[in-house]
């Protein structure tokens, strides 16, 4: 329900920052967030948390669509691309087969829709997550790529009591209001 | 404390719910000395942030000397002609694409590592799989240089490629296995690269974080592209690994096939074998995997990287070379049952004489390095020895190179016309080729030590049971 | 310039190579000086004679730019003098090819002949007049020759003119001039591989010093006591071509001649008998002697009987030669015996046999002899004991080599420093030239006007197809110069034909028409008095001398004999005969001594060991050649090899190092002391060295499991008959023959193939050389021969029966002429990433040069392994030489594959005219360069889709198969099997 389908967030956001030791607190923290209704920001782990998805509350990610159907694509590109040139742009008589000899279109048309799958799927990932070069990350606490767990709530939460409780009940070490830039 | 390693090589499966792992599992950790995640970044970080030894230096310069060796030869090659190697009317590939289907079979370990135990949930190849993915770049780097330079005009090597010119409706042969080489080994470097860079951005945004500012840290932060750890990238992230490790899965199984068509597809007897396919993947699988063990027991030592890649990581990666080189082994002797069989007289000459003619003894080097040395892994106690394991891992590498030879040259030697029959010797380029091609691996290697982190220090932090200890209000899920 | 844009590139190989190889500045520097030269000739030196000559098939106005025109002319290669046709493209001669109207060589043409084409461009020839070793001028030398000549003539000096055999009359004549002259002129006749003792024989036999022409196409029994007559004896073209007619199988015949070869080598010929003999040169007089005997008791001719009888028991088994005389016997007067031995009693015994067997007027002509050898032993022994003795004041060197080509060669350099004119007409500084005071080169034979007259009748004519392309003159004009009667060689030929040719004609009432149709075919039938020899004189017979006592122990029997790629070595310095594969050995750039296997078990020397050859005071080093078929304790080695100075070609200079590392091995070794000796010493050396041979296994049977493959396959006689039975031999196991996988692709309109009757072949090799000048084929050298990267495009493959744990048998020999078999179902199109090979809608497998990457995958699958690859950018830096290259076929650069194309070029040309007459390309009207060169027309070519084509119905024939055709490739050649008839 807070999904990224909403309107962007304003310019500069207030977010009540919440840094645990543990994976399990964060785990917990957000998951109590949730149950009362405050707005899970982000959260922020050094490495895939386990369920994290589920605690806030994600959706389904539409990758596995794109990766599909870009294969598809592909398949279908490498073997009319190859038809075309065999059969109508350039018979050639090969070896005395036939034009349209198709178990040797097999292993073009494979890696063609490997490869536009893959490819594609990366990109999107990259595009959706907004990683680019160029891009500075979100810096919301230190030690989140080394051992820190960071768990964000907001907008507008700031001023509710319910935030900060949730973060210091799970054991959150520190607890900061942090103005962010999206 | 002392567990029996073949538990590790089973982790549990997890069920529908998401119990936290740690919390099931029964099995000893997958990294000695109860780490914290902090000692992780700094162990896998660390060696990034230092002035490397004098061991490090040695090896590289080694390394490129070897490669500039290589280049320069290759060089004259282009400059005088294929002539400079050994090759004939008769054998018209030798040492070029033995050595090219060698780094090609090499190349296949770092995606099975990757992929394939990543599809069946082997969490120990956390510790392994980022400098085995980088080895698959480097081996199919080094095996790409090959199909480039033995072309007679390798300055016109991109007519291989479909593209629209102005030559009139000119494409190029989709019926070649060469052709399918072509796009195989393209896409499979090219999703190998994609692989291996996704799943180095955690560790590249760890190291870009303990950087002062300045150049290193401007680079880090440009290849790191912005990563955050933000839940909701991990969680998209995730999904694209899965898929991505499911995509690559085949694809390894394609290239090699692919590759054994350049062979299977040809009317060589020798060559022309329909066991070729699952017989060239499993000799792939089986090369790449003596080369890791290699590689990790050196890299294990020299980066001080003993907690991580365990001599349990060691038995699991030789159970899999004894498996694969009982394949190997199941196929020669497939192979000379169906030349039997078949009662073709060419194609039971071919493996007549590939056992008992001019190029026995390379027969024999390979059966002995790829059938008998391997037996000697039904030991445990060989098996989680490295000084024992590293030997039988280069004999393997030599064996796996020699079977390509023996496939390569024996077949072509004498095929159907006796008239045309002849040897084949390689001539010092070619040799020198061959230890240029050892020269760019290395150099590679070396350079990835150096600069990119070599454990995926994210990926271990998940299998810790740092952070895991229960918080005070952890509900069951 | 523009027309040769790789001068540039050349300039700076030459001067990489410079530094690599260490040539001095001064070699350098004679190299720029050649390439100019070449340079100059191409801006303006290639233009057509001055004087009238007609193109064979079009008219003079119909000449065209870009278009090739023939020349008939006369091969002036060696004195059988075949007929041939000069192919030239703006000016120049590209191509030499048999004259098809020509009597004897019948359109034949051997691989020396058509290897002469390089000679012309032979950038070590004189470039004009030597006087005492440096360059003159023609008036310097002519007044100087002329001042000793007089002085010569007042004090009445004996003057020698030495030749080898001169068939052209209008050269005799100038000789004759120049005798009446200088009136102590004397012409003295050698040929370095002597026929003398068959002359001499007839003279006594038969009253006549003549040789008889052979006529082996009217024989159905040839003997030959060792006689080469299908490679390299008289006259090879016009008895392949005779041999070939007598075994040719066709539908409507079902026999053949039956050929037994008696000899102590391996020769070609005895590769194609029947039946062959292996025996030692000591044990051929009584061989012969025993079968005249033999047929002499079966003819009830007891006073002949005795006459041959030897008391000598013989080396061939009784019953084989009883046999042998039975099967002569039965074919009275259709028989042939012949001998190539120079021993006279060998050929008086021959002309015995011949006489009793009624041959004489029949396989034999007397009557209308031969003239391709009159060299006279006893004369040339005359002559130097003369010249040792200082009896002769002036030597004139007219086409003769002595000092190196005789084995008495010291004793006649010996004598030549007492000879006060010593002169050379030779085209080049060859080993005698650099010997004598003045060398006034005579021109290459395709510069020059001439006549042949080859046998008593057969007149032909040499048109110059291309000025001469240096200071040189010929040989007829140097003569009448000093004989003080200035003519062109043109004038006097055209007086001499006039004078002497023409009144003998009724055909044509006016000369110049004579004339002109005697150039423009070639050859002309003159009306000649016959010769009438005498009865057969039998007494001559009486003067038969016992039987030599055999070999000293210890020692090796010695056969010398001209090779077939350089025949007597007078074309050593030709790199395409120097590359072409002895058919036998498969030896290239040089020569070796072959061994039977337990000679060289008992020398205890393996294949490739250098052996010490020696006797006397006379020793030469040759790596050992291990030959299946021949006798034991015999040795035998080529001719012509080892000249020291013919050029860097013959001496084997490297033609370019292909690698720093690589160093090459002279090529061969000089023979010519040994001729003549019969037993030689033999001591193995401690080196090694690789033989350059491009077929080093030999049996159709691999190792091991013995059984033959069927490649080149034989039926006997019954088997072949009837020709198209309804049980072709071989094609039974065909699986080619079942169900397709997939519909074949249509051929609208021709579709192209070949038929190849091995019957025919005899594996002469003259199609090698003849492919490697249409289709502009680099010559690689030693070192990459060695390596197996030969690069001709047709091939002969050379089978032994048997298996090679058996190598001490005697073998039948089997030659199969390989080519690409351009496969309806061509493996190599199928793997070919760039497409760069292709089939063409006419059913060729084509190459696409200028697409091909190099991946060599198309050679690795052809079952054939006749694709070919450019190693390196072989040599066409040798700018005069490049002249010879066909405009009308690329040359290949390094990194890419090229192969056979049916002559491509020559189809397109035929549909071309074809479609210009409005008319569809006849049968027979395509002849690609191999087929054309067949002195036997082994070779068919044509439409197969054409029912009434050659082609077509040589591939329905019982004997028809196709090669590997098990493996599905669908060639479009059709090999006809061999029928051998081992009769014994």
């Amino acid at each position: 329900m807070m999904a990224e389908r909403l309107a962007p967030p304003p310019r500069r956001i207030k977010l009540l920052v919440g840094v645990f030791e543990q994976e399990t607190g964060l785990l917990a923290a957000a998951r109590a967030a949730r149950e009362q209704n405050l707005p899970v920001y982000d959260a922020y782990t050094p490495y895939a948390v386990h369920g994290l998805d589920a605690a806030m509350g994600l959706p389904r990610t539409r990758l596995p669509t794109v990766c599909f159907f870009c294969g598809l694509a592909g398949l279908a590109a490498a073997l009319a691309f190859q038809l075309w040139t065999a059969t109508s742009n350039w018979p050639m008589n090969v070896g005395g087969k036939p034009f349209h000899s198709l178990p040797a279109l097999v292993p073009v048309s494979f890696e063609t829709a490997v490869l536009l799958a893959s490819l594609a799927t990366v990109l999107a990932f990259f595009l959706r997550a907004r990683l680019w070069p160029g891009r500075s990350p979100v810096s919301l606490a230190n030690g989140v790529t080394d051992d820190r767990f960071v768990l964000a709530l907001g907008p507008a939460v700031t001023f509710d009591p319910r935030a900060g409780e949730v973060l210091r009940q799970h054991g959150a070490v520190e607890i900061r209001e942090i103005e962010a830039a999206p | 404390m002392e567990t029996r390693p073949s538990e590790l090589a089973v982790a549990p499966v997890e069920a529908g719910g998401h119990p936290p792992e740690w919390a099931l599992s029964p099995h000893p950790p997958l990294v000695d000395g109860e780490k914290s995640l902090h000692q992780v970044t700094e162990d896998v970080v660390s060696p990034l942030e230092r002035f490397p030894g004098p061991a490090w230096y040695a090896g590289f310069l080694l390394s490129a000397a070897a490669f500039l060796l290589g280049v320069i030869l290759v060089t004259h090659e282009i400059w005088t002609g294929i002539g400079t190697w050994g090759l004939n009317t008769t054998v018209g590939w030798g040492w070029d694409i033995t050595n090219f289907v060698f780094w090609i079979g090499i190349g296949h370990a770092g995606t099975l590592i990757s992929a394939i135990l990543f599809l069946f949930r082997q969490r120990w190849r956390t510790a392994v799989n980022r400098a085995a993915e980088a080895m698959t770049l480097f081996a199919v780097m080094c095996a790409g240089v090959f199909p480039l330079i033995h072309m007679g005009r390798p300055w016109l090597a991109y007519w291989v490629f479909p593209y629209p010119n102005h030559r009139g409706p000119l494409w190029v042969n989709f019926r070649s296995p060469l052709l399918w080489d072509v796009f195989a080994i393209s896409t499979y470097f090219l999703v190998s690269a994609t692989f291996w860079y996704l799943g180095l951005l955690p560790d590249l945004a760890s190291v870009r974080d303990r950087c002062k500012p300045g150049l290193r840290r401007t680079i880090f932060q440009l290849a790191s592209l912005g990563w955050s750890g933000s839940g909701r990238t991990w969680a998209r992230y995730e999904t694209v690994y899965l898929l991505l490790a499911g995509l690559a899965t085949p694809l390894v199984f394609s290239v090699h096939t692919i590759v054994s068509f350049d062979f299977a597809t040809s009317i060589v007897p020798g060559w022309h074998t329909t066991i070729f396919p699952p017989y060239f993947v499993c000799g792939a699988i089986f090369s790449g995997l003596a080369m890791v063990l290699t590689l990790m027991i050196v890299a294990r030592k020299v980066m001080r990287f003993e907690a991580y890649i365990t001599t349990r990581h060691l038995d699991a990666l030789s159970r899999l070379v004894l498996l694969t080189s009982c394949i190997v082994t199941l196929a020669y002797l497939t192979e000379f049952f169906m030349a039997w069989y078949s009662a073709n007289p060419y194609e039971r000459f071919a493996f007549l004489n590939r056992a008992a003619g001019p190029y026995g003894w390379a027969f024999a080097i390979m059966i002995a390095c790829n059938v008998a040395v391997p037996q000697l892994l039904w030991f445990r106690g060989i098996r989680t020895s490295p000084a024992l394991l590293f030997p039988i891992s280069i004999l393997i590498n030599l064996g796996m190179w020699f079977e390509r030879f023996v496939i390569i040259t024996t077949s072509l030697h004498r095929d159907y016309l006796p008239s045309s029959w002849s040897l084949y010797a390689p001539t010092y380029v070619e040799v020198g080729t061959f230890v240029g091609s050892f020269g760019l691996f290395f150099t590679c290697f070396f350079l990835f030590c150096r600069f990119v982190p070599m454990i995926a220090a994210s990926e271990i932090k998940g299998v810790l049971h740092d952070g895991r200890t229960p918080g005070p209000a952890a509900p069951p899920h | 310039m523009n027309r040769y844009p790789e001068f540039k590139k050349d300039m700076k190989t030459l001067e990489t190579e410079d530094a690599r190889d260490g040539i001095r500045r001064r070699q350098f520097l004679e190299i720029l000086a050649s390439s100019f030269t070449a340079m100059s000739l191409s801006g303006c030196g290639f233009r057509p004679p001055k004087e009238k000559i007609i193109p064979y098939l079009e008219q003079p106005e119909d000449v065209l730019p870009g278009v090739a025109q023939g020349y008939a002319s006369t091969c002036g290669c060696c004195p059988a003098a075949c007929g041939m046709l000069v192919k030239c493209r703006d000016g120049r001669p590209i191509k030499l090819e048999g004259n098809p109207q020509h009597p004897l060589s019948h359109g034949g043409l051997c691989a020396r002949g058509h290897a002469g084409l390089l000679d012309l461009y032979d950038s070590e020839r004189l470039r004009g007049p030597l006087a005492h070793g440096l360059p003159s001028s023609w008036p310097l030398v002519d007044a100087e020759i002329l001042r000793q000549l007089a002085g010569i003539r007042e004090q009445n000096g004996p003057i020698r003119i030495l030749s080898r055999t001169v068939t052209s009359p209008t050269l005799r004549q100038a000789i004759a001039e120049f005798s009446r002259v200088f009136p102590t002129t004397r012409h003295v006749t050698s040929d370095p591989v002597s026929s003398s003792a068959i002359l001499e024989a007839h003279r006594r036999t038969h009253g006549e010093r003549a040789l008889p022409g052979y006529r082996f196409e009217r024989a159905k029994v040839i003997v030959s006591f060792d006689a080469d007559f299908l490679g390299t004896w008289i006259s090879p073209v016009e008895f392949t071509r005779g041999w070939a007619q007598g075994r040719r199988l066709g539908l409507e015949r079902s026999t053949v001649s039956w050929h037994v070869q008696c000899e102590a080598r391996q020769s070609l010929t005895g590769g194609n008998a029947d039946l062959r003999i292996p025996i030692r040169p000591s044990d051929l007089l009584a061989a012969v002697l025993d079968l005249g005997s033999r047929v002499a008791r079966r003819l009830r001719f007891e006073s002949g009987e005795k006459l041959l009888a030897s008391g000598e028991p013989s080396a061939i088994p009784p019953e084989t030669l009883d046999r042998i005389a039975e099967r002569l016997v039965d074919h009275l007067g259709r028989s042939l015996v012949v001998s190539g031995s120079n021993d006279l009693d060998v050929q008086l015994a021959v002309n015995f046999i011949n006489h009793l067997l009624n041959n004489y007027g029949n396989t034999l002509d007397l009557s209308q002899p031969s003239l391709q050898q009159e060299g006279n032993d006893e004369a040339w022994d005359a002559l130097v004991s003369d010249m040792e003795e200082a009896k002769v004041s002036a030597l004139i060197l007219l086409d003769a080599n002595p000092a190196y080509e005789h084995p008495r060669r010291e004793a006649f350099r010996r004598g030549l420093a007492k000879v006060r004119l010593t002169l050379s007409l030779a085209p080049r500084k060859d080993e005698t030239a650099s010997l004598v005071g003045f060398v006034c080169p005579d021109h290459h034979f395709l510069e020059s006007w001439g006549d042949a007259h080859p046998h008593l009748g057969v007149y032909s004519t040499a048109q110059p197809a291309v000025a001469p392309l240096f200071n040189t003159r010929a040989a007829t004009e140097s003569l009448l110069t000093w004989s003080g009667i200035p003519s062109t060689a043109y004038d006097f030929l055209r007086k001499y034909w006039r004078e002497n040719l023409f009144p003998r004609q009724k055909r044509w009432e006016d000369f110049e028409a004579f004339w002109d149709n005697a150039l423009h075919e070639g050859v002309t039938l003159i009306e000649e008095e016959r010769l009438k020899p005498a009865a057969f004189n039998l007494q001559a017979m009486a003067d038969l001398r016992p039987i030599r006592p055999p070999v000293a122990a210890g020692e090796l029997e010695l056969v010398v004999h001209p090779g077939i790629p350089l025949g007597d070595g007078r074309q050593a310095n030709n790199p395409w005969l120097q590359e072409l594969p002895d058919p036998i050995t498969k030896v290239t750039w040089g020569n070796v001594a072959s061994l039977s296997a337990a000679s060289a078990r008992s020398l205890g020397v393996v294949e490739g060991r250098i052996v010490e050859i020696a006797a006397g005071d006379r020793a030469v080093r040759l790596p050992v050649h291990i030959q299946p078929g021949m006798p034991p304790n015999v040795v035998a080695i080529a001719l012509g090899y080892g000249r020291w100075a013919a050029g860097k070609i013959a001496a084997n200079e490297p033609i370019r190092k292909m690698l720093p590392i690589e160093r090459e091995s002279p090529g061969g070794e000089d023979l010519y002391p040994f001729l003549g000796t019969p037993s030689v010493r033999i001591t193995p050396t401690g080196q090694m060295a690789a033989l350059a041979k491009t077929q080093t296994y030999d049996y159709q049977a691999p190792p091991g499991n013995g059984r033959p493959r069927p490649l080149a396959r034989e039926a006997t006689p019954e088997q072949a008959v009837p020709e198209a039975g309804p049980q072709p031999p071989g094609h039974s196991e065909d699986p080619a023959e079942g169900p397709a996988l997939w519909p074949a692709h249509e051929y609208p309109g021709h579709r192209w193939a070949m038929a190849i009757d091995l019957n025919a072949c005899t594996g002469c090799s003259a199609c090698v050389v003849a492919c490697q000048a249409e289709n502009n084929i680099p010559v690689v050298g030693k070192a990459e021969i060695r390596k197996k990267r030969d690069m001709h495009w047709i091939r002969i493959d050379r089978y032994y029966s048997g298996s090679e744990s058996n190598p001490e048998e005697n073998p039948s020999v089997s030659f199969q002429p390989l080519l690409c078999q351009h496969c309806e179902n061509a493996p190599c199109e199928t793997v070919c990433p760039v497409l760069a090979t292709l089939h063409s809608s006419e059913g060729l497998n084509m190459q696409v040069y200028n697409r091909c990457v190099g991946t060599r995958y198309c050679a690795n699958n052809c079952p054939y392994k006749t694709r070919r690859f450019n190693w390196f950018d072989y040599a066409h830096n040798d700018l005069l030489q490049n002249l010879a290259l066909n405009p009308d076929v690329t040359v290949r650069t390094r990194g890419i594959m090229e192969k056979c194309s049916f002559c491509a070029q020559r189809i397109a040309e035929a549909k071309a005219r074809a479609r210009s007459e409005g008319r569809r390309v006849v049968d027979g009207e395509v002849q690609p360069a191999c087929v054309q060169s067949c002195p036997s027309a082994a070779l068919v070519f044509g439409d197969i889709r054409d029912p009434r084509s050659r082609v077509a119905r040589a591939a329905t024939s019982g004997r028809a198969y196709a090669l590997l055709s098990e493996v599905g490739t669908k060639p479009s050649i059709t090999y006809l099997a061999r029928v051998r008839d081992r009769g014994v």
